[in-house]
């Protein structure tokens, strides 16, 4: 029993994590329709972002979290005003966007690579080591905090959503664009805010990232097919979907680690995206058919 | 009685496309119910998009109390007092009935104002109150064109334009729709709609639009329109229809 | 009634000189004497050994020819039939672990197994095909690369075949300035085929659904296509073709490891090289693997650093789909300029 426990406990608090870094993902793809294969790789930026803070001016990781948002939400403006602007106007997305973010996470890897090698890195303030017994049941101190700063970013972000008048226009746009820029949004506005929101929450994951795994620039290939089966699993767009879908899988692939060994934990998220897609097989994103 | 809306010679399309509007007229007269018929592909959606700003006019005028609308934006236009609702109802699904109906007032800046008139609103359309925290996604059709239309009154327009309002409800449903339109002309609202069933369209209205391939082929009072042998051979289906 | 006459014989003869235009338009631009010039040369610049000691450019050929012929795969399912896959370096991997291991446990020449792992290859592909083409667009690129990782993690741990280990093969006992001819001529003949197939599909009805299915999937079904069976065959193909360079290339590098054939860069290389080069295009995928490979070895040569060399790759392809999404030849055919030579469609 006490195993059982333990181990949801420490698929929950992963869960934690992967919830902030796949509802940056969604945000994005619900308001502009886009596949951002770079977020990953933008996490990883903001990982890097709190471990030179770290490193240099020993600034702990979650003191580095604003800095951070801010540093990416920066490059997702400059990101958004050099390739999607033209993208986003067109109000669909097509296999084109998809290709051209697989693209911008190669520069950005690449980028990565030469400014801080393909060592592997990890922040390392105390309580990323320390644990908290319950009983016999232990909660690594690191992955609890990570989990709720980042359950307090998502809540916060839902509330902007829900009562702001911009969280309005962020709704009305990702549910029905046309309608919304009838009634007065200004949609292309809505996509560019949203966007640099997303990229930000990257940042912000990245940062507690950070302290809970190690990373290195080319780790976003593996992270790419994990926040996709989350942010597919939820029902693309939806944050609170990717949140459920983020602890739901954290806990089965916790389980399945402990049955059969680490590796296969990692496989649980990619066998959910493939059994999602023969679940759903006209497609996760409901795109049209003309678009295929 | 001066015309409210005046679009003459209006030339339109998609993108770089061909022409869909090409050489369209319509007068609309303040505080009655415009009925466009036309057969699929003439242009009816196009005119609506074109007088909104969806679709630059390439050529031709369009005015509205005696002002240009050419060039402007959906929202300069929606400012200006026309209310445009697209086809399929234009909801937002994931929304509820309330948020639906807050939305409609985005671009009012005294927001108790908004909520004062979605209270309004709620009255006069109880199914609006008894809903109002549902999903919109969620409702039968017929209650999504009450939302939608009931949304637009929160602007207090001038004019509402509709795109096939009747598009998949039941005969009744559809003659209550119409009771709506009546109800929001005789407070002064004038109502423009396209409507693909032709007959339907022009008995419950009081002006009546033919439009074909681009082009007006004839406006006139619905009853005369109705009358005419011509448009009943050609869009209302011979005598044996009418 | 005599001048009706007179203009419609005007219009008949306007357009028999408009179609006798095209027809010599078409003529004057196909070149077949190139490719088959260029594959001329190629079987013979081995040659240069007797002058010295040119391994490296053999190598550099041979390099390319591997990726012509995956390229050229790729463009079947990706260019012809309008579907991205990120994956197809499974079939790299595939292709590779089967004639590898054949030839570590029974010593046939991975050469001979070559056409071999291409039919395997073909057979994966149809399975894997009938459950990831149910996908389109985006999602079936995502469910590409999903693959990818699955592949990785089984190789990586799958013991028969060294996990992340792999399995070094046996070099062959040829004194090492002849070393390498074996598998250049094997790459030259797979790749010479690889395009010449291409070629064939292109211009049969098989191609024409093909293409018709990346027009309007839709359309192309309602006109009486199996589009279902068509994607599939098209994935099957170009997954057989990228197996048969993934089988040689094992035995031409003396190992086969999971971080060979599994790293997304393969994948990235084929897509790059396609749309780069023009996708659909017959000769697009051949100028696109030579451009991309002389690219990467500048890279690597001047400033040795592969995380440059993922940059540069990644410019390259951001750089292409916002500038000129048709490609080089695509690009160059459409505003009428491109060279006879260049022409193989």
């Amino acid at each position: 029993m006490v195993d059982f426990i333990q181990t949801l406990v420490l698929g929950l608090a992963l869960g934690g994590v992967f919830a902030l870094m796949g509802s940056g993902l969604s945000l994005v793809f619900g308001v502009m329709r886009i596949v951002n294969l770079a977020h990953p790789v933008l996490i990883i930026t903001g990982a890097y972002a709190a471990y030179w803070g770290f490193r240099t001016l020993g600034v702990d990781p979650l003191v580095m979290l604003p800095v951070a948002a801010f540093i990416l939400a920066i490059i997702g403006l400059i990101l958004y005003k050099l390739v999607f602007e033209k993208e986003a106007k067109s109000a669909k997305f097509t296999q084109m966007t998809v290709l051209l973010t697989f693209g911008t996470a190669m520069i950005i890897e690449g980028a990565l690579g030469t400014m801080f090698t393909n060592t592997q890195r990890v922040t390392s303030p105390e309580y990323a080591t320390d644990a908290i017994f319950i009983g016999d049941v232990f909660i690594p101190t690191g992955q609890l905090y990570a989990g709720i700063v980042s359950l307090t970013i998502i809540a916060s972000l839902a509330l902007f959503l829900k009562y702001s008048r911009f969280g309005y226009a962020i709704r009305a746009t990702t549910q029905n664009r046309d309608a919304a820029e009838l009634l007065g949004v200004n949609v292309n506005m809505v996509s560019m805010v949203s966007f640099v929101i997303g990229i930000a929450l990257a940042g912000a994951a990245g940062s507690l990232v950070s302290f809970v795994f190690s990373f290195f620039p080319a780790k976003h290939w593996e992270w790419i097919a994990i926040l996709m089966s989350l942010v597919v699993l939820g029902g693309m767009g939806s944050i609170l979907g990717t949140v459920v879908a983020a602890f739901t899988l954290s806990v089965v692939a916790a389980f399945v680690g402990d049955f059969f060994g680490s590796t296969w934990s990692t496989m649980t998220f990619f066998l959910a995206l493939f059994l999602v897609l023969l679940v759903r097989p006209q497609g996760l994103f409901g795109e049209k058919p003309e678009l295929a | 009685m001066a015309e409210l809306l005046e679009v003459s010679n209006v030339v339109a399309g998609y993108g770089d496309g061909p022409a869909i509007l090409d050489g369209a007229n319509l007068t609309v007269n303040p505080g009655k119910v415009h009925c466009i018929i036309g057969p699929n592909g003439a242009g009816k959606s196009t005119l609506l998009k074109a007088i909104v700003g969806m679709l630059k006019v390439r050529s031709g005028e369009v005015n509205f109390k005696g002002k240009s609308l050419k060039g402007k934006r959906p929202d300069q236009v929606l400012r200006e007092g026309i209310c445009f609702v697209p086809q399929e109802r234009a909801l937002f699904p994931k929304m509820s009935v309330r948020e639906n109906l807050r939305m409609g007032g985005f671009l009012m800046e005294d927001k108790a104002e908004v909520e004062r008139r979605i209270d309004e609103l709620e009255e006069r359309f109880p199914i609006l109150r008894e809903r109002r925290s549902q999903q919109a996604g969620t409702m039968s059709g017929g209650q999504q064109q009450t939302l939608a239309m009931a949304r637009t009154l929160i602007n207090k327009p001038d004019i509402v334009m509709l795109d096939e309002p009747s598009l998949g409800l039941a005969p009744k449903i559809v003659r209550e729709m119409f009771s709506i339109m009546h109800m929001m002309a005789s407070e002064g609202i004038t109502v423009l709609l396209v409507e693909q069933n032709a007959m339907m369209g022009l008995k419950n209205s009081d002006w009546g639009v033919v439009l074909d391939l681009g082009k007006t082929l004839f406006e006139g009072p619905a009853a005369d329109v109705l009358g005419d042998p011509r448009i009943q051979e050609l869009y209302l289906g011979g005598k044996k229809a009418a | 009634m005599g001048v009706a006459m007179d203009d419609t014989s005007a219009v008949l003869e306007a357009r028999r000189a408009h179609n006798e235009k095209l027809t010599l338009k078409a003529d004057k631009r196909r070149a077949t004497w190139f490719p088959l010039a260029i594959l001329v040369a190629l079987v013979c610049l081995p040659a240069l050994q007797f002058a010295g000691n040119y391994n490296y450019v053999l190598h550099l050929v041979l390099f390319t020819a591997c990726y012509v012929t995956m390229a050229s795969g790729w463009n079947i399912l990706g260019g012809f039939t309008g579907y991205i896959s990120l994956g197809h370096n499974v079939f790299f991997a595939i292709g590779g672990y089967f004639a590898g291991m054949i030839f570590a446990r029974y010593g046939i020449s991975t050469i001979i197994l070559a056409p071999l792992a291409g039919i395997v290859c073909g057979v994966v592909g149809y399975f894997l095909g009938t459950i990831m083409l149910k996908t389109r667009g985006p999602s079936f690129i995502i469910s590409s690369l999903a693959l990818v990782m699955i592949a990785r993690i089984l190789l990586d741990h799958w013991k028969f075949v060294g996990g992340a280990n792999g399995v070094a093969l046996p070099a062959n006992d040829l004194p090492v300035e002849w070393a390498k001819l074996p598998y250049y001529y094997a790459f030259i003949v797979m790749a010479a085929f690889a395009v010449w197939a291409s070629y064939k599909i292109k211009h049969s009805k098989f191609g024409l659904g093909l293409r018709a299915i990346s027009k309007d999937e839709i359309k192309a079904e309602s006109a009486g296509i199996n589009t279902r069976l068509y994607k599939v065959m098209a994935f099957a193909i170009s997954g057989a073709f990228v197996g048969m360079a993934g089988a040689v290339w094992g035995e031409y590098l003396t190992y086969i490891r999971p971080n060979i054939f599994t790293i997304i860069l393969v994948s990235v290389y084929m897509v790059l090289m396609c749309i780069l080069g023009g996708k659909g295009t017959i000769a697009g995928p051949v100028i696109g693997a030579i451009l991309i490979i002389t690219f990467n070895e500048f890279f690597v040569a001047t400033l040795g650093a592969s995380e440059i060399n993922i940059l540069a790759t990644g410019l390259i392809m951001v750089a292409c789909l916002l500038f000129f999404p048709l490609g080089i030849v695509g690009t160059l055919s459409k505003h009428g300029r491109l060279p006879r030579v260049l022409n193989w469609d």
